[in-house]
Formats: C-alpha cells, structure tokens, sequence
C-alpha cells in the first residue's frame, strides 16, 4: 500500500476540477494545460530515438509477464523478447536448442530426460545462469500456484546431475515434453530475481533474453530495451523495443500506414490486399497453430441427438466460408491439426458439401424438416462475420441457427458451465498435436465443453502421449479424429493463419508457425 | 453559500457509497468469473481455482465487498485483480490524459460554439445561421468512429501533418502533447460543440425578446453592449446547465476516442475493468468518476452565482 499515491491522484483530481471549472463557462481560454500530476511514468509514445527502436502493435495488454502465472497468448509476445527458452521451434517447427546445449538424451524407457546446458550466461541482474537456475524454475512451474502445473503433470522430479547438466524424470513416458519446453514452462527467470520480488516478478521479469524490461504503462505500452550482454553475438539488432496495445484493427492498420508501429501482429482480411499492393509495407502470411469451431453441447437436447450434430457438421461449406470471409488469411479445416504441423495428415480432408446426405441425417435424428438452435458468439466483427454465413447455409439445409453475441467473458463462463447448445470457441494452438487435442475431447479435458465421453478416444489419446515417434502417434491421432467426425462433439472449421504486417524498412521478420515475434533479429 | 456548499459536500458521502455498491452489484451480475475471465480461454479450471482462491474471489460477495469498503475508508483503493497494480497509480496513470481530452473538448465547446451561437441568435436566418445549423446537425449525427478514422486517414496516413497516435503527458513534451491530442479533442468535442452552440443560439432567442433586453436599446445602448453585456450573460446561464451535464455523459464518447487513438485513458481503464471483470479496479475508477461529476456540478453551481447574484446555491435553480 502506498498512500502516496492516493494524495497525488486526490491533487490531480482538485487540479483536475479546478480546470473543469476554468472552462465551464466564462471561456477564459487561459489553460489549454493537461492535469499533469507527474504520477504517468514512461517512455513517450513514438518519438523514436533512431537507432532502430521497433514499434509493434498488439491486440491486447499483456495480463500477466511472469510465465509462471502466464495464462494469455499476448503474454508470450513479450516474454520471448525477455525469457530464453530452454529449446525453442523454428519456422519448420524443428526443436532447436536455445539454453540447452543439443536436444536432451532420452533414456530407452521415455522416462528420462538429461538435459546439457550452455556456459557462461548469465541473467541480466548478473546471476549466473546454471543447473541450479534450471531446477529453481522447473520446480517453481510445478509448483501449486504455478498455471504451467498441468504442463508438467508427468514430472516426478527435476535434478542437478552437475553445474552444467540436468535430469528431469516423468512418472510415465510423455512424449509432449519436449514441445513443452519450447514455451513458457522452458522460460528461464533470473531465480535471485523471482525470490527478490516473489509475486511481483511479472512486474519486473528478469531472464536472459536479448532484450530487458525497462517500464510499463498498463493498457498501453511496455518498453524494452537492448541487452548489451546477450550472449548470442551481434543480437539483438534493435536498441528499444515498444510493444503498444491497440485494441481494434483498423486502428492498428491505420497506425501502421502513418508510420506509428512499424509491425502488427494481426491484419484484417480486408486490409491485406491494400497493404500488399503499397511498396512501402510487407505482408507475411504463414501457417499457424490453432485452429477455429464450434462446440456442441451433447447433453442437452438439440445436440444430444448425434445425427443433427452430423447434419450440422456435413452442411457447412467451410471452403466458401473461408473465401468470403478470410480470403488468404485462413484455411478450411476439419480437425485440429492445421498444415504444417506434425500431426497435419490427422485432420481429415475437407468434406464437400452433400445437402442429400444431411436431409438423410436429419430424417435419422426424427426432425427431417430441419429443426433450430442457438449459437453463441463472441462480439467481434470477424465473428459475426463468420456466423452469419454459417446461418445462410445451414438455412440451405433446413436448419435455423439463432445467433446470440455475447461478451468473451460471459462466453467463456457459459462454455465452462456448458451452458449453451453451440458455442463458437477456438484455439491458438501448441506446437505438440497433444496441446490441441487431448484436453478437447478427453472425458474430463479441461477444454472439453462439449461434455463428450467416448472411452476409445480416451485409449487412444492416452496411448498417443505414450509412444514416443510422431508417425505411431499421428496414427493414433488419425483414429480419434475418424470416431471424432462421426460424433461429431466439436465442428472443426478453419484454421486462422499467421498474418504480420509491417513497414518495409523493417528486415529480420521470421514467421514462425506459433505467431511469437521472435525479436533478436529484427531491425529497422 | 459556504454551509450550503459544504452540505452539497456531505450528501457526496452516500452517493459514492451507494455508486459503489450498485458498481459492485452489477459486476456480479454480469456472467464470468473475475479468475476465469482474467486468466483466459487457456487456464486450467485449477489454475482459476487457485488464482480466486488468492485473491479471497471464492469468499461470499457480501464479505468481499465489506472487505473493500474498510479498505477505502482507510484511504487504499486496493490493488487491480489483474495483476496486482495499486489502483491508485493506475488511476493516476489514466487521469491526466482523459481530463485533457475533458478539457480540450470544452474548450473547444466553448470557444467555437458560443460565438456561433451568439452570431447565428443575431443573425436568425442568414447563411451563417443556416451552416451553424447545418454544422451542428453534422456534429450530432457524425459517428465519433468513423469520423476519427477518416480524420487519421486524412490528416497522418495521407498529409502526414499529426501523429495517428502516441500520447505524450503534457509537461513531458507540450508541444509533441498537443499534436497528439488535436484530432482526439476534435473529435471528442464535436458533440459538446454542437449541443453547446445549438443550446447558445435558443437561449440568447429567449433572452433577446425578454423586457429588459428591449429596455436596453431603448436606452440607446451599443448593439454589442446589449448583445454581450446584458443578454448573453444570462442566455450562458441554462448553457452553462447542458455543459455540466455533458461533462458528464462525455465519458461513453472518450471510450471511442481513446480506443481509435489509442490513448491510455480513464475510458478505457474503465472498459477493460468491466471486460476483466476487475471490480477493484472498476469501483475505485467509478468513484473518482463520480468525484468528478460531483465537484463539477459544485463549480457549475458556483458560476451560476457569478452570472446571476440572485441566484442561491443549493437553493432555486441549483443541480444536486
């Protein structure tokens, strides 16, 4: 608690008023003044400083910078400029070692991972960065508070074998964990630091990553600035990094055409062909992660009746739904697994339309004139857009779709409590196949809003986490999705790509499939 | 007048304590839980748990908000649910830019709409009376999105005259301040602008047929001496009313503004809250809002008396 502060904003507020006054009638036209208390911290806005300070745009503010209490994608925006990985994915989705040395050795069983680490690195508090660092953040992010406790479920335990080497071992061979150390829970955090500030490290996040935090003004900027001892040569290019919070598209495109950010981390379709066709800007379109969908709700009638939930799946044109209202920015899907990962050839083919086929289903499930339910959708133009052509062609087949919009907090409480009879949720999705699967469609999956139960695709699911070469779990995974298509608990529809857009002074722009910004190239 | 003024002060007591408690109300009203909503679409329903569980969100409502209360009494707004910063600095944060945006925009109000005001009642009729009207109709109907837009379009994408955005605090660098803030203040003052000038020109009509208006060019008084000196200063008088009741409502308008310009604001403290479902953070932005409000109907109170002795405040004509 700090009093202070709250007599500063009481004298900004008398100040504040006393302007108010000043200009309620009389026109005195004196003060054009700002009740400026001195309480906004800062760096200001856009004046750049040359030497190449980066200015990118970001849909939301980050909630929360510690990744042990990290649960938001914008989170990792910025955490992958602050925090090196233990291992991180390139453009293909190929492991690379980042703070480790080479890729881990596996023991024969699956249940052992040893892990070598690099030398010589040291926190940007100076802490040097070793086994004991590794250990201190492994068992932070396995501890009860931490939100990347699921992640590392399977761990029994994590051990120095010696200043530069690490052990973890699984209670059962897990297979995801390699990928799981791509992300937040392979962060790495400065562990003088986190003791030093306990619960407020997101506040002052200290790794070893190209760039360190400098300030922050919430809802609105964070400011990094150059590491000077990183330890990977001639990076990070960039002195400053300014990520700054602009909450509506257009604005953000605005923002960029007037030279204000000189990246954005997401393009509206509409937008893409008139930035492509401007020779000052680039527009790079990648595969992504996630993907996009519907729940059904399968305890609660209409969609406890498996045939509609077929008809329903079998009469949406997902390539047409994608050409009006994606165009290059997303791809049609039907299943969890977009192009470019490693479980792609999971996802079954695209269906064709067949209104002969869903006349039939609807016939079986005793309602063959159609029968209506309701969608629940986020507020958003682009969803809006979606549902309203998914109404046009389910109404081809009989089928009346009442959209209802609602707040995205609302949306998630009521998918939580299955609250709804088709729910439009999605997923930005995880490197490993397992991360956008097995909590969706597993009895009990804490993604798992539908409230499907399907014992089979629990083996199968399981047994997938267990076997360790990819082609043995792709095949797995291509069973579940074949049981998954004809229950039919979740329509997959589209898989949202990776668009960036930015100005064309800007040169080292990787995209890598799972969106981050990786920053220690980027240059301007 | 100073007793009234600080009976006006007291009553403030058990309005911010019922905003609070309707603030409170609605919050828990509206479905979604602060953990779930705060920690996202990817949060383990664990990790919600443990995150309510922390910040004492599972205990019954009541004893959540009493808990607040007895927090404020002692002079500490608490500390935002989302990530634990004191309400007060990020109060503090937001404050100066939206009270410029306030600001600004009824200066501008004040300072176009009362002259045209003044000029289309004298001249009812002329062309400048009919492009006064036709403005102010514009000034209503406009949407506030989409004119900021095309006014960013026009003026930073394409003339490359003003920032798009970056707000800079005003003592920081006053003079990179008003280069951001000039298209804000447009675009929030326009609506002020148009009801203040439409409010001008009816009022002084009314004023200009009253008897003593009529007395005074009897008396061979200059037509500005009538004009400025006798009739406008009562004509501001009901003007002066819509301005602080504006003052008021302008908060809904400088969500839009802040959001296209992208200025960190009170308005979108305050939208983020509700979307958050951050109530500490809500409560303690609604009551200096409702501080606010509060003290300017004070002010516009006290002005009435400068226009019009006779006038009491608290008493005949006064706003509680």
């Amino acid at each position: 608690m700090r009093p202070r502060w709250g007599r500063t904003a009481a004298l900004g507020l008398v100040v504040a008023a006393l302007l108010l006054a000043g200009c309620g009638g009389g026109g005195s036209g004196g003060a054009t003044g700002s009740a400026g208390n001195g309480a906004a911290a800062g760096a200001g806005g856009t004046s750049s400083g040359g030497g190449g300070t980066i200015t990118i745009g970001i849909n939301a503010d980050p909630p929360n910078l510690d990744p042990s209490g990290s649960t938001a994608l914008v989170d990792r925006y910025v955490q992958n400029s602050i925090f090196d990985k233990l291992y991180d994915v390139d453009a293909q989705l190929r492991v690379v070692p980042v703070l480790a040395a080479s890729l881990p050795e596996v023991s024969a069983d699956g249940k052992t991972y040893t892990i070598r680490l690099r030398q010589g690195i040291r926190f940007t508090d100076g802490t040097p960065f070793d086994a004991d660092a590794v250990v201190f953040n492994l068992k932070r992010y396995m501890g009860p508070e931490s939100a990347r406790r699921s992640e590392l479920s399977f761990v029994q335990d994590v051990q120095k074998v010696d200043p530069y080497t690490v052990r973890i071992v699984l209670k059962e061979p897990f297979s995801p964990l390699l990928y799981t150390l791509t992300d937040r829970a392979g962060m790495m955090g400065s562990p003088s630091a986190i003791e030093k500030e306990g619960a407020n490290f997101g506040q002052h996040p200290v790794g070893t990553g190209p760039f360190l935090f400098e300030s922050r003004i919430k809802g609105d900027q964070i400011v990094l600035v150059r590491n000077p001892n990183y330890w990977r040569k001639g990076r990070p290019k960039a002195e400053k990094l300014i990520w700054k919070v602009v909450t509506d598209d257009n604005v953000k495109v605005v923002n960029l055409k007037a030279g204000q950010l000189d990246l954005i981390d997401t393009v509206p379709a509409q937008s893409v062909g008139d930035l492509q066709s401007d020779s000052g800007f680039r527009v790079d379109i990648g595969p992504g992660l996630g993907f996009q969908g519907i729940f059904l709700n399968v305890n609660q009638p209409p969609f406890n009746n498996v045939y509609l939930r077929r008809a329903v799946d079998l009469a949406i044109d997902r390539a047409a739904l994608v050409k009006v209202v994606f165009g290059a920015t997303a791809d049609p899907g039907y299943g969890p697994f977009p192009a470019g990962t490693p479980a792609a050839a999971a996802s079954g083919s695209v269906p064709g339309v067949d209104l002969a086929k869903v006349k039939e289903l609807l016939a079986k499930g005793g309602h063959p004139d159609g029968f209506s339910f309701t969608l629940k959708t986020a507020a958003s133009p682009v969803n809006q857009q979606v549902a309203q052509v998914l109404k046009s062609m389910l109404a081809q087949a009989g089928i009346t779709m009442n959209i209802q919009q609602v707040e995205f907090g609302t949306l998630l409480d009521d998918s939580d409590k299955h609250n709804f009879q088709a729910s439009a949720l999605g997923w930005s999705g995880r490197p490993d196949p397992d991360g956008n699967i097995y909590a969706w469609l597993h009895t009990g999956g804490s993604l798992n809003n539908s409230g499907y139960s399907n014992p089979q695709v629990d083996r199968l699911l399981d047994q997938a986490r267990a076997v360790g070469a990819m082609s043995q779990r792709v095949d797995l995974y291509r069973q579940v999705m074949e049981i998954e298509h004809q229950d039919v608990p979740y329509v997959y529809l589209y898989f949202p790509k990776n668009v960036k857009a930015y100005s064309a002074r800007v040169q080292g722009l990787v995209n890598v499939p799972d969106g981050i910004i990786r920053t220690a190239d980027l240059s301007k | 007048m100073w007793k009234q003024l600080l009976r006006r002060l007291m009553l403030a007591v058990p309005v911010l304590f019922l905003v609070s408690l309707m603030v409170f109300s609605l919050i828990h009203l509206i479905p979604g839980d602060p953990g779930r909503t705060i920690l996202g679409p990817e949060a383990t329903p664990e990790a919600v748990r443990a995150f309510d569980h922390r910040l004492g969100l599972d205990r019954p409502l009541p004893e959540q908000y009493l808990h607040w209360l007895v927090r404020v009494l002692h002079g500490d707004l608490g500390r935002s649910l989302v990530d634990g910063t004191p309400v007060s600095l990020l109060i503090a944060q937001r404050l100066p830019a939206t009270v410029e945006l306030a600001v600004g925009a009824l200066l501008l109000a004040t300072l176009v709409a009362i002259p045209a005001g003044i000029v289309a009642a004298t001249r009812r009729g002329s062309w400048s009376d009919a492009a006064g009207t036709f403005l102010s109709l514009a000034g209503l109907s406009l949407p506030q999105f989409w004119l900021g837009l095309l006014l960013i379009l026009a003026f930073a994408v394409r003339l490359r005259w003003l920032p798009a955005s970056g707000y800079v605090p005003f003592l920081q660098d006053p003079g990179q301040n008003l280069k951001t803030m000039l298209l804000p203040i447009v675009v929030t003052g326009l609506r002020e602008t148009a009801v203040t000038m439409r409010m001008m020109r009816s009022s002084l009509l009314d004023v200009l047929g009253q008897e003593y208006v009529r007395t005074a060019w009897a008396k061979g008084l200059s037509p500005a001496g009538v004009i400025l000196r006798h009739a406008t200063r009562n004509a501001l008088i009901p003007v002066l009313t819509t301005s602080g009741l504006q003052l008021a409502g302008l908060l809904g308008g400088l969500v839009i503004t802040e959001t296209i310009f992208v200025i960190p604001g009170f308005g979108r403290l305050i939208v983020d809250s509700i979307l958050n479902r951050d109530f500490v953070t809500l409560q303690g932005a609604v009551l200096v809002s409702a501080l606010l409000v509060i003290g300017v109907n004070l002010v516009v109170d006290l002005l009435y008396t400068v226009l019009d002795p006779r006038i009491q405040p608290g008493g005949k004509g006064a706003r509680a």
